[in-house]
């Protein structure tokens, strides 16, 4: 991808294809997407590495969501219990969200009244443990329920395009279509305006979860959006 | 295996469909097919024709076959109807519910199975067409399938048999080889440790035999692996 990654002057120096198991020659520390052995580190997904500010790393270009503490993200309500909702982030397992992260006082028993089946909120992964169970809170920063608007879920290895170099791609999205979006670390991303404006974001988005690893897509998603 | 034929299946160091002892079938691996599976691969390998698709990590069902450490990979190996000269019975048999259980288990040697505690990881492999060797044919496409989904691993494994006809050691037996040959041997290898993942032996072959069959085997696995790199650097677009 010639021209988009000479636009990424900080990351084209090393950035190459690599497959599970690959050897990575480097002297950084392992971060993302390997796995040692023997003292020497390999690529465990199939992906870009990486080597840059002492850290190897290997980017994957396919996958699923995995959440991290920190990470904000659009979530999906599928079931109610007494006290907490369990909430479909898009990955292997649902999330809970517990009434007393929730922000309201809800009497117990009476979670639906709050968050039902089908609502979408905007909340941030605030705990994983060892055993691969997470919970998502809503009394971080800016969360909160998501009325009206709609849900484009892409892949969470596209996030980063979706978002551009320093939020180029989706600052022009933005402006261009008047919208609100918000991206999900999850690939989960909910747009609200016009519904003309949202069929066009909804269409660009896809566009960059098809073609993530093409050529010019700042231009092709300009192009789009100038229609 | 039907071990003494009169047939000649090889002569003068060439076998029925003109390769030689040493040599695979021509090979064709496209690495993500599906749109619906989270990654899917098809695999030509002679006259066999596979499909492999790969959902997951997700919750494993059903909740007895959890592991609180680890997950688990729910392999499943079927063949069409059509795959065979004489209909076969659709469903899970003896046969396919073996393969399905020794490709599991040499899937859980690679995947890291240590990152997503209570989780399953299913692999389908469904051959279309079968022509000897479709177990090594289903498992390489898994293979390709599952680096194509993003599943965290220490390696792809390429799966290649070798076997003895007319007292030949020849690598990757094709239908009539398998049918009249004297042995089979199927072997899957981890390529960057050269660990076996699955080695299954029908037939008679002796001490040196097997030695020389293996050692087939595997320069023919590490053929293989070659093109299963080269399927998903096409679909991926190489080096950037």
């Amino acid at each position: 991808m010639g021209k988009e990654s000479s636009d990424k002057s900080d990351s084209v120096s090393s950035r190459k294809l690599v497959l599970p198991g690959d050897l990575l020659e480097t002297k950084s520390k392992p971060g993302r997407g390997i796995f040692r052995r023997d003292g020497r580190v390999h690529a465990s997904v199939l992906g870009y590495s990486s080597d840059q500010s002492g850290y190897m790393n290997v980017n994957a270009i396919t996958g699923g969501y995995t959440p991290k503490v920190g990470d904000k993200i659009v979530a999906i309500c599928v079931e109610t219990g007494p006290s907490v909702w369990r909430m479909d982030i898009g990955a292997s397992f649902n999330s809970t969200l517990h009434h007393s992260e929730s922000g309201w006082k809800v009497p117990f028993g009476d979670t639906a009244r709050f968050l039902t089946i089908g609502d979408a909120i905007w909340a941030e992964v605030f705990m994983v443990d060892a055993a691969g169970t997470h919970q998502i809170s809503l009394k971080k920063d800016d969360c909160r329920k998501l009325y009206s608007g709609t849900i484009v879920k892409i892949g969470p290895t596209n996030v980063p395009r979706v978002i551009g170099k320093q939020g180029s791609m989706i600052t022009a999205i933005r402006e261009k279509t008047q919208t609100r979006i918000l991206i999900g670390q999850n690939g989960h991303i909910w747009i609200d305006g016009k519904g003309n404006d949202i069929a066009t974001v909804q269409k660009a988005i896809e566009m960059i979860d098809n073609e993530a690893n093409s050529k010019g897509l700042t231009k092709k998603i300009e192009k789009l959006l100038e229609k | 295996m039907a071990g003494q034929t009169d047939m000649e299946l090889i002569k003068d160091g060439v076998r029925l469909d003109g390769r030689k002892a040493d040599e695979l079938r021509e090979v064709k691996i496209v690495a993500g097919v599906l749109d619906n599976a989270n990654g899917s691969c098809y695999l030509e390998w002679g006259n066999n024709k596979v499909y492999a698709g790969v959902f997951g990590p997700m919750e494993c069902h059903p909740r007895h076959k959890q592991k609180a450490d680890r997950a688990i990979v729910q392999a499943r190996y079927t063949m069409a109807p059509f795959s065979v000269n004489d209909r076969k019975r659709p469903g899970y048999d003896r046969r396919s519910s073996e393969i399905s259980y020794i490709a599991s288990q040499a899937f859980e040697k690679v995947v890291m199975v240590e990152e997503f505690p209570k989780a399953s990881i299913r692999v389908d492999m469904q051959v279309v067409e079968a022509h000897a060797g479709t177990r090594c044919a289903a498992m390489t496409a898994a293979s390709v399938a599952l680096a194509d989904a993003g599943i965290p691993m220490r390696d792809m494994i390429p799966a290649c048999a070798s076997g003895k006809v007319n007292d030949v050691v020849v690598l990757d037996l094709n239908k009539e080889e398998d049918n009249y040959g004297q042995a089979d041997l199927p072997l899957a290898i981890i390529p960057s440790t050269g660990e076996v993942v699955l080695l299954q032996l029908d037939g008679h072959l002796t001490p040196d035999e097997f030695e020389q069959a293996l050692d087939l085997a595997t320069s023919g696995c590490m053929d293989l692996y070659k093109k299963m790199r080269l399927a998903l650097e096409n679909k991926y677009g190489g080096s950037a």
